[in-house]
């Protein structure tokens, strides 16, 4: 694709594009774009592009793997710019942002005619269609919050195991705390990132997980969801939470984990991958999250997947490309490497994800008192509500600058708008 | 054109007295020879984006919507000064920011310029080693001093709270009260070397006999200072001065890798705003009339100043 | 004490105090230098563990290893310097034309072109992209080095202008007026005569220039796109994934990044401190 812009190709350029469009056995070139980005993960999919290629010749795939930390604006910038990808690694935060902005194609009707498709499990479909029910994209997994937690510091604090229910979960971030030597309970993410964990603990004490009531308007300022908030705001103004753990994102949690800081994190499956690196297996396991006072537990679960751009000029092409990248023997390959819980039935059973240190999540996908629950990404607002909203706010509550009811006030305020505005767009 | 070939007919025969055509020329059209290629070079890549840039204030440009782009008026404008309370904050921000960084990056480059301006054995070392700051891509050293304020992986909160200054270790960039002295002290790290340098140069270029003569008519080293030095160095603090607060009001760089503008909003400052606004909320026309409001105090503020200077006595 | 030894003493306080404070901010510039190379060589497992020490109990050299031969940061290094060189003689040449003509002469839209010129630095880069970026991918200079000097020179040749302006204004007109009274056009004046006396200006021109378009990250993120014509800049943000931060390799690049503009700024150096050559106008 870069051959397309020097200069004195253009000419070229635009004398092919005034000619008649090419046959489709000529040398075709994708453009598939990754956004959540490392080394090894870049060979990965290097990997099973080149698998792509070698079964379809006369097409040729170009990777072009943005930073992650400005994968977004990357994109975006891309996109408004002209320089349209065919397939991109979609997360699902974006997806209603695109699929509204009809940048996305409906993979339906490709999916009618995918060999694979029957042997999706259901969440796969449900959520590729969560926006406009329609099927925009094709997921490669799910990541499902569990309960990492430090054995050694748990054994030290005289505790014996992974906390069951909330006040357990107070209570060992307590006796952690006590420890001394600036040892805390639970690496809270109070920056960016941070949405998961208030939505949680607020599902977790409503008791379910309607974000919206049948009238649209938003449930989070509930009086339960409230205690939601206020059960992280004291958690942190007791000291169970690391005093700078206002201001962390990702990194410092992690880090604050496996430093020994923080006996307790909340995270995905991919994080294990970090966590495994720089600690000793005896030292930690993963837990399902802890139960509510209504006996269930919320997990938030999250996804992304394989999307094609409308504007791409090779639509059957990238198809097949995404098909190949969820086939079977690709999707098990890849989620087993990402850390993300694979999207074919029975692809747990795998030995892969027998584990001690899969446990926490399986249960949680098993037993009946935990329910995954997405969050409502369908909404266009949803992300910078998440990333921007959520975290500034949030952490005037926990510094005690606002109220929780004042903070949950203005979230359910925002929410229900974006959900009336939403509601309005489907009459 | 007559002009021309009286013009030419001048400087063939080698200069002498201008006529009234050949100073038409040379006070008009001649320096703008010299400046056409910048002039070409800016009006392209700068000034055409700009406008566009601030054209987005006036209408609704979510950018990844097609169907965006309509006018709208003054209604970010509205939004912005009436109901915006993270603008306002952020404006508080700014102006600490900018007072901040400056005030203490000019001092101590100025102080480093003049301990400069002497032969002494090194100089060419010392020279390159205090300039290295400049060269560290901005991500690169605000995440190194994220990485010197936290306690788990820094020696800084350490050593403050051994010199009394914290109470004990914690990371400064989580307590709002004083989260931003965390970027100003890595902007000034980095700053200290443009002033260091360009005042160093402008130094240079100080006759010796002023400071001779100054030295045998009985002034000391207060006096020689401000007589001398200061009045030869004002253009360059001047222009220096204006630069670099002008680049510091729109950088966001250290407050976004190391704050994200937090915690709740209290490094958050206007270019960082802009960045989230543009960014992350795709609202690109709001993000705009935030830039325009910060372009429209900056654009007085360069007035003030250049004002100022034309006011003062000049050297030459 | 006789007034010599007082006179000593007090040179030797004062050189004893000048060498002190230049010390002190040796040591504050390169504080934050030294972190960078002690987390370049601490293996990934004592990262966190061994944070504050200030130095790790083992070095180790695989992160340079890794960047040098395994990585693609030579080839990112060789497009900064492209970019960089490019965009330093672009700058500095166009900049001291301007410059010139701000200091030697009085036109009508002086003050206006002046405005012109700080305007564009009031209004955030990050408002500038999507302009600049639709503006540059039809002329093809999107995703190729060529489009990122276009671009770096406008942005620098503002600043570039005032300092070279400022260069030129400590310059006396006396000298020029003479060159051209004996016949010299205004042009062949400038390089006889004061392109010499210019060589510090140029020198402290060249070498900012340098420097930003070294450390400029942000058009170079966006404008291009394939791994063959990244800035090392860019090359650094890849450390950063969704999952972890890989500091050793990161600040091994970052240090060794350091290394051109450091070679860069020593050599343009030797130019900066030249004296003027006050003694032209006494002949």
């Amino acid at each position: 694709m870069t051959a397309f812009l020097r200069p004195g190709a253009l000419v070229a350029l635009g004398a092919a594009v005034l000619a008649a469009p090419a046959p489709a056995s000529a040398q075709t070139t994708l453009q598939l774009v990754e956004v959540i980005t490392s080394p090894q993960r870049t060979e990965v999919v290097q990997k099973l592009v080149d698998q792509f290629e070698a079964a379809n010749p006369g097409v040729t795939v170009e990777i072009t793997s943005l930073p992650w930390g400005q994968a977004f604006e990357k994109l975006a910038t891309m996109v408004q710019g002209g320089q349209i990808p065919d397939v991109v690694e979609m997360p699902d935060r974006w997806m209603a942002l695109y699929a509204n902005n009809k940048q996305l194609v409906d993979l339906g009707p490709y999916m009618e005619s995918w060999a694979n498709a029957d042997q999706l499990n259901e969440r796969t479909v449900e959520f590729g269609s969560v926006v406009n029910d329609t099927m925009y994209m094709v997921p490669y997994g799910f990541y499902l919050r569990a309960m990492f937690w430090n054995k050694k510091l748990f054994g030290e604090a005289g505790l014996d195991g992974s906390p069951e229910t909330m006040d357990e979960f107070m209570e060992a971030s307590k006796k952690i705390s006590e420890l001394g030597g600036g040892k805390a309970g639970y690496c809270l993410r109070g920056g960016p990132g941070g949405a998961n964990g208030y939505i949680m603990m607020m599902l977790n004490m409503m008791g379910h997980d309607d974000y919206f009531d049948a009238a649209g308007n938003s449930n989070l300022n509930s009086p339960d969801a409230i205690k939601g908030l206020q059960f992280l705001i004291d958690l942190y103004q007791n000291g169970y939470a690391p005093r700078d753990s206002v201001n962390w994102g990702f990194n410092e949690i992690v880090a604050g984990f496996y430093s020994g800081t923080c006996a307790m994190l909340d995270q995905d499956p991919d994080a294990l991958i970090a966590v495994k690196e720089r600690m000793n297996p005896e030292d930690f396991a993963v837990a399902p999250m802890p139960l509510g006072p209504a006996g269930k537990s919320f997990p938030t679960i999250g996804y992304a997947g394989w999307s094609m751009f409308e504007a791409s000029q090779h639509k059957d092409d990238a198809w097949q490309l995404i098909a190949h990248l969820s086939s079977p023997e690709s999707n098990l390959e890849w989620s087993k490497f990402v850390g993300v819980i694979p999207i074919y039935q029975g692809a747990e059973q795998d030995p892969a994800f027998a584990t001690e240190q899969y446990a926490g999540w399986f249960t949680e996908l098993n037993d009946e008192r935990w329910q995954p629950t997405s969050m409502p990404t369908y909404l266009e607002e949803f992300g910078y509500f998440a990333d921007v909203i959520v975290v500034q706010t949030g952490q005037e509550a926990l510094l005690g600058q606002r109220s929780a009811e004042d903070v949950a006030n203005e979230w359910a305020e925002y929410l229900t708008a974006a959900q009336q505005k939403w509601r309005a767009s489907r009459q | 054109m007559a002009g021309q070939s009286a013009v030419a007919a001048l400087r063939a025969r080698g200069g002498g007295r201008p006529g009234r055509t050949a100073r038409l020329f040379e006070f008009v059209l001649e320096p703008y020879y010299y400046l056409g290629p910048a002039l070409i070079l800016i009006a392209l890549v700068m000034v055409l984006p700009l406008v566009v840039g601030l054209s987005y204030a006036f209408r609704d440009i979510r950018i990844l919507a097609p169907v965006s782009g309509g006018f709208v008026g003054f209604d970010h404008f509205e939004t912005l000064l009436f109901r915006d309370r993270v603008f306002w904050r952020s404006l508080g921000n700014t102006l600490w920011w900018t007072g901040g960084s400056l005030v203490f990056q000019f001092l101590l480059g100025l102080g480093l310029a003049l301990l400069l301006n002497r032969q002494f054995g090194g100089r060419r070392l010392v020279q390159a080693v205090v300039f290295l700051p400049w060269a560290v891509p901005t991500f690169l050293s605000g995440l190194t001093f994220a990485w010197l304020f936290n306690p788990v992986i820094g020696p800084l909160p350490h050593w403050l709270a051994a010199l009394g200054i914290l109470s004990e270790p914690y990371n400064i960039l989580g307590n709002p009260s004083i989260a931003l002295w965390g970027p100003i002290v890595a902007n000034v790290w980095f700053g200290i070397p443009f002033f260091a340098i360009t005042l160093l140069a402008a130094l240079q270029a100080i006759p010796r006999e002023l400071y001779e003569a100054a030295a045998i008519d009985g002034a000391n080293a207060w006096q020689r200072f401000t007589k001398v030095t200061l009045p030869f160095l004002a253009p360059m603090i001047a222009i220096t001065v204006l630069l670099r607060t002008i680049w510091i009001s729109n950088f966001a760089d250290l407050v976004v890798v190391m704050t994200g503008g937090g915690p709740a909003n209290a490094t958050q400052i206007l270019p960082s705003y802009i960045f989230t606004t543009a960014y992350r909320k795709l609202d690109f026309g709001y993000a705009s009339a935030i830039a325009t409001a910060l372009l429209v105090l900056l654009f007085l503020y360069a007035l003030i100043l250049i004002r100022m200077r034309r006011a003062l006595p000049s050297t030459t | 004490m006789s007034p010599q030894a007082r006179l000593l003493a007090k040179d030797l306080a004062l050189a004893l105090g000048h060498r002190l404070a230049i010390a002190l901010y040796m040591l504050f510039a390169l504080f934050p230098l030294f972190w960078l190379i002690k987390i370049s060589v601490t293996p990934d497992r004592l990262l966190f563990t061994e944070g504050i020490r200030l130095w790790p109990s083992e070095m180790t050299w695989a992160n340079f290893s890794f960047v040098l031969l395994r990585s693609d940061f030579p080839a990112f290094f060789t497009n900064s310097v492209i970019v960089s060189l490019g965009t330093a003689i672009a700058v500095t040449l166009v900049a001291a034309a301007a410059g010139y003509a701000f200091s030697r002469f009085r036109f009508p839209g002086k003050y206006a072109v002046v405005f012109l010129l700080l305007l564009t630095q009031m209004f955030p880069l990050v408002m500038l992209i999507a302009p600049i970026y639709r503006l540059m991918a039809p002329l093809g200079l999107t995703d190729n080095l060529t489009g990122l000097i276009v671009v770096y020179t406008a942005f620098n040749v503002p600043f570039a202008t005032f300092l070279m302006q400022s260069f030129f204004d400590g310059i006396p007109t006396d000298l020029e007026e003479a060159a051209m009274i004996d016949g010299c056009t205004r042009l062949s004046a400038l390089r006889r005569v004061i392109f010499p006396l210019t060589l510090p200006g140029m020198a402290a021109t060249l070498g900012f220039v340098f420097t930003a378009a070294w450390s400029e990250l942000l058009f170079a993120l966006m404008l291009i796109n394939s791994e063959e014509t990244m800035t090392f800049a860019v090359g650094l943000l890849t450390f950063v994934s969704k999952f972890s931060v890989d500091w050793g390799q990161m600040m091994a690049a970052g240090v060794l990044a350091l290394i051109p503009a450091c070679l860069f700024f020593a050599f343009i150096q030797r130019y900066l401190v030249q004296g003027l050559t006050a003694g032209a106008l006494k002949g």
